[in-house]
């Protein structure tokens, strides 16, 4: 009976173990994506940003059970909506964005670097248009924002997106270097102390204040 | 043991063979484009279950090896269109694969059913007007149906309140919030003088204002419905306090992840803003009104969606109004003294859900009024009230390739009570509903949007049955046709209903075509139309042409009215040439007659003006974190009547015109923000040019007495007028965009 119920444990654990754990396969072929990630920028043309969330896409599409894949599938598509020519393409880019984001969130529901899409997905549609989409994704921004730091008080990217946010909001509505750099501050302490869970989860947004934080009195 | 170690030597070429082969990749490859065969550049190409693939190049062509040997899955993937599978064979020979895909139904590409309608939305792209559109226009001074003023199709009639439409008067047009009927949606009704709208815009995130056609869903309107859609959630939260001419209130929001709460109060007093701004109108006692508002909103589960909102308040007034026909000795130009208290109830509450990943909606909502106004009209009791209670539920099918169909009923009870020289009137009614409209789509090119509303009334006893239908038809990449043909019935006025029952509907036919083109922040929008009236309710006094807006029709009544209009409107507006500037400009025209009311010949109502053109500019000017809207409106002579004409001479009564209306108005705001409370400041003046403007002529007596000599004009409450106020949110989280203002 012991040899059996082992048995049994071992053949459970050798089906379980290997689908939770991630296939070398997957974590060279994420390794790959990432590192041609890093290489692109907002001057990067659109179909090469394509083809980099395209890679993320294939790669979820074998990956069911990770939401990195889809997270950063979503996240090229982010950037995508700032890129697109008119409303119309943003839109769509948008969409695909949010299409990933469900996907991930369906199994990865109460996620702070999830939350911390949402709002940035939030924040991009409202670019497209802001004299009318300011009322229906103001909010969504915010709410994502809040949501991401209750998950995760130390993940600077919340304050990442609400300082930028507030860097280039005129000083009239809220916004400006005095509104933004405390924020900003934060985004920098926090990035001191925080650490990935792994090479493949998400890491980006110091090098984006940079450049803004030199603004900020010290 | 030679042989044993020969062997795997002599399986090492057959090992290495196979692992080659193992290795030896398949290379696929081909081209992706659109069904018209143009290249489709960062499609997604790839083997289903594997890494393998690669995104499409400028030319739509990709190349990629796979070690997968035999059969694999090719799938395609590509933004704004249908995914693309395939089973393939993989063999070192391949040939290219030339892969078409099919574009995604979207509002570029679709047709939308746009006769009559004129949308303003914050959901649907394609739309011409924005809700911001409604608050930041000048000559509008935020009020909604006076924005509804300056579209095409609307005319313009500055003594009374609400939305003519094509030929149609104010009681043929119906205020809806959020699919339920408003029974007072302005304030109470004076002579000569128009009233708001008691609704704020920001409530609002959507307005559809009919010119006609509209949809099998509502009823009770013979020329259009005004469809207002509340918000879903609050914009901002916390206290914020608005101080101006007019009024002081205070607002208070608060929300949650799954509800909010906002709460209103006002009060006002006109008495500061009349010695300022000079008044044409004799005022005994200036406007003086208090109120509350409170919305709550829970979302009860991901798809449900629960709104209430109520609302109470008071306002009191005293005038001096001139009415020739009551002249005496002693009074001898007919001045009439009229005071009103008004109290108002409105509550609505509506319930959404959806199933099935909402292939089935559910629309249900719950309305209670309760208006009264106690007045007294030359120290007569003239009081009225009206109670209104209705239920509705709409619940819709969504078919596949956009096609729908929806089913929904309503029913109303309505009290109304009036006082009239001593006599007191009632009437009640029971009123029912049901619907059926299907939105039908042959392609995306082709839609139909057949349907049909029966409705019956109790007070008159009558059932109606009413077909409508609509459909559009893509005639290219930015434009598209529309066509539009409706019945319309309307249970005839009250007042006539207090002492004749034996009425029936009101009836008008409508057909429609319109033609739009959007591209590129510009749109251009023309559309004709041809309207039937009949069985409009006829009057037979036996006494002169009686002029008094507030008269009570004593006559015998029946429905042997009829009438026509007829016309067509444009509408350019361009936010595009210059940058930063939104301007928009629209004409209107209509040739109308009808014999209806006390009219004993077909003639043009005394309401109608056969040209309106307004336009309409607006900049934001960042550097002052300032907006300026400046509005133009010219609107032509309307008839009057002239006593000294024969009343039964189709040529001679109502032949006169008034001289045309012209209005510039002006508005700007600006923005600030001190120690993280958000201050804003506007400031408008309506009538920059001072100019005289006459909606109507009466006649009076002479010195002598001798009637209807004497010519005097019915203008505005004011001429030139300005208004000042502002509005201070405390909240460091208050946002507020450019456009608010």
């Amino acid at each position: 009976m012991k040899t059996l119920l082992t048995s049994i444990l071992i053949l459970l654990f050798a089906n379980v173990v290997p689908v939770h754990a991630q296939s070398d396969q997957y974590k060279q072929a994420m390794t790959d994506a990432l590192n041609k990630m890093k290489t692109q920028s907002e001057k990067t043309p659109v179909p090469d940003m394509l083809a980099m969330a395209n890679q993320f896409e294939r790669i979820a599409g074998v990956e069911t059970k990770e939401w990195l894949p889809r997270y950063y599938a979503g996240l090229m598509y982010v950037y995508l909506g700032f890129m697109g020519k008119d409303e119309t393409e943003k839109d769509k880019f948008l969409d695909q964005a949010d299409t990933n984001l469900k996907a991930a969130l369906a199994m990865a529901p109460d996620n702070d670097e999830l939350a911390v899409l949402k709002a940035y997905i939030a924040q991009s549609r409202m670019v497209v248009d802001p004299t009318n989409r300011w009322q229906q994704y103001g909010p969504l921004f915010q709410a994502g924002l809040e949501k991401a730091k209750s998950l995760n008080p130390n993940n600077p990217r919340p304050y990442v997106l609400e300082g930028t946010s507030l860097m280039y909001t005129p000083v009239q509505f809220g916004g400006g270097a005095d509104a933004a750099c405390p924020v900003l501050k934060q985004a920098a302490e926090k990035f001191a102390t925080f650490k990935p869970a792994s090479d493949l989860h998400p890491m980006w947004g110091k090098e984006q204040i940079e450049p803004m934080l030199t603004k900020c009195p010290k | 043991m030679k042989p044993f170690l020969r062997l795997p030597f002599c399986l090492i070429p057959v090992l290495v063979g196979i692992s080659l082969s193992a290795s030896a990749q398949t290379v696929v490859s081909g081209r992706v484009t659109d069904q018209r065969g143009r290249a489709l550049p960062g499609a997604n190409v790839f083997l289903r279950g594997t890494y393998d693939g690669a995104t499409t190049d400028t030319t739509g062509a990709f190349r990629f090896a796979t070690t997968r040997q035999d059969t694999a899955t090719l799938l395609v993937t590509y933004v704004g269109y249908e995914s693309f599978v395939r089973p393939i064979k993989l063999q070192p020979e391949s040939t290219p694969i030339t892969i078409k895909l099919t574009e995604l139904a979207n509002e570029l590409n679709t047709v939308v059913i746009t006769a009559g309608a004129f949308e303003a939305s914050d959901e649907k792209k394609m739309t011409m007007l924005k809700p911001m559109d409604i608050v930041t226009t000048a000559g509008a001074a935020a009020d909604i149906t006076a924005a509804m003023n300056l579209l095409p199709g609307a005319q313009r009639v500055g003594e009374q309140e609400g939305v003519f439409v094509r030929g149609g008067s104010n009681l043929e047009t119906k205020v809806v919030i959020d699919g339920m009927i408003v029974q007072n949606p302005f304030f109470s009704s004076l002579p000569d003088v128009q009233s708001r709208g008691r609704f704020q815009p920001f409530m609002f995130k959507g307005t559809s204002f009919s010119t006609g056609g509209y949809s099998a869903q509502y009823g009770q309107a013979l020329s259009s419905v005004l469809l207002l859609n509340t918000v879903d959630r609050n914009i901002n939260n916390g206290l914020g306090i608005s101080l101006n001419l007019a009024n002081t209130g205070l607002s208070y929001d608060h929300s949650t992840v799954n509800s909010s709460i906002s709460a209103t109060g006002y009060y006002g007093n006109l008495k500061p803003l009349f010695a300022l701004v000079r008044q044409n109108i004799d005022w005994t006692r200036e406007p003086e009104f208090a109120g509350s508002s409170l919305t709550y909103r829970l979302k009860p589960s991901k798809t449900g969606m629960l709104k209430f909102y109520g609302m109470y308040s008071d306002s009191w007034l005293g005038m001096n109004f001139r009415d020739p026909g009551s002249a005496t000795t002693g009074n001898e130009t007919g001045l009439i003294n009229l005071r009103q208290h008004n109290r108002n109830f409105f509550t609505t509450s509506t319930y959404t859900d959806s199933w099935a990943e909402g292939r089935w909606l559910l629309n249900t909502g719950f309305s209670y009024s309760y208006d009264t106004d106690a007045t007294t009209y030359d120290t007569q009791d003239f009081g009225r009230s009206s109670e209104r209670a209705q239920v509705r539920a709409v619940i819709t099918r969504l078919l596949g390739g956009n096609s729908s169909i929806l089913f929904g009923a309503e029913a109303h009870t309505l009290t109304l009570k009036n006082a009239v020289d001593g006599i007191a009137y009632q009437l009640r009614d029971n009123y029912g509903a049901a619907f059926v409209e299907s939105q039908f789509y042959v392609s995306r090119n082709l839609a139909f949007q057949p349907g049909i509303r029966a409705e019956y009334s109790s007070v008159i006893g009558q059932f109606n049955l009413a077909p409508r239908l609509s459909l559009a038809y893509k005639t290219g990449v930015f434009s598209q046709v529309s066509l539009a043909y409706g019945q319309f019935y309307q249970t005839p006025d009250y007042r006539y209903l207090y002492r004749n029952t034996a009425l029936n509907f009101e009836r008008a036919d409508h057909l429609i075509l319109n033609y739009q083109i959007i591209r590129n922040k510009r749109t251009f929008r023309a559309e004709a139309f041809y309207k039937n009236y009949a069985a409009l309710v006829r009057e037979f006094t036996g006494a002169p042409y009686d002029v008094n807006p507030y008269r009570f029709p004593w006559g015998r009544t029946d429905n042997s009215g009829h009438g026509y209009a007829q016309g067509f409107d444009l509408f350019w507006r361009d936010q595009k040439t210059v940058k930063g500037l939104d301007y928009w400009v629209t004409y209107s025209y209509v040739d109308t007659k009808r014999l209806f009311q006390q009219y004993a010949v077909l003639a043009t109502p005394t309401f109608v003006s056969n040209h309106n053109v307004s336009l309409i500019t607006k900049r934001f000017f960042e550097k002052i974190s300032t907006n300026i809207s400046l509005t133009y409106t010219f609107t032509s002579g309307r008839p009057y009547y002239n006593p000294n004409r024969p009343a039964d001479s189709e040529r001679e009564f109502l032949s006169d015109r008034t001289p045309a209306v012209n209005n510039v108005s002006f508005s700007a705001s600006h923005i600030l923000r001190t120690k993280g409370n958000l201050i804003v400041l506007y400031a408008s003046v309506d009538n920059l040019l001072n100019s005289r403007n006459i909606f109507t002529y009466r006649y009076a007596a002479d010195q002598n007495g001798n009637p209807n000599r004497v010519r005097y004009a019915v203008g505005p409450q004011t001429y030139r007028s300005f208004f000042v106020g502002g509005l201070i949110m405390l909240s460091k989280k208050a946002k507020v965009d450019v456009n608010q203002l």
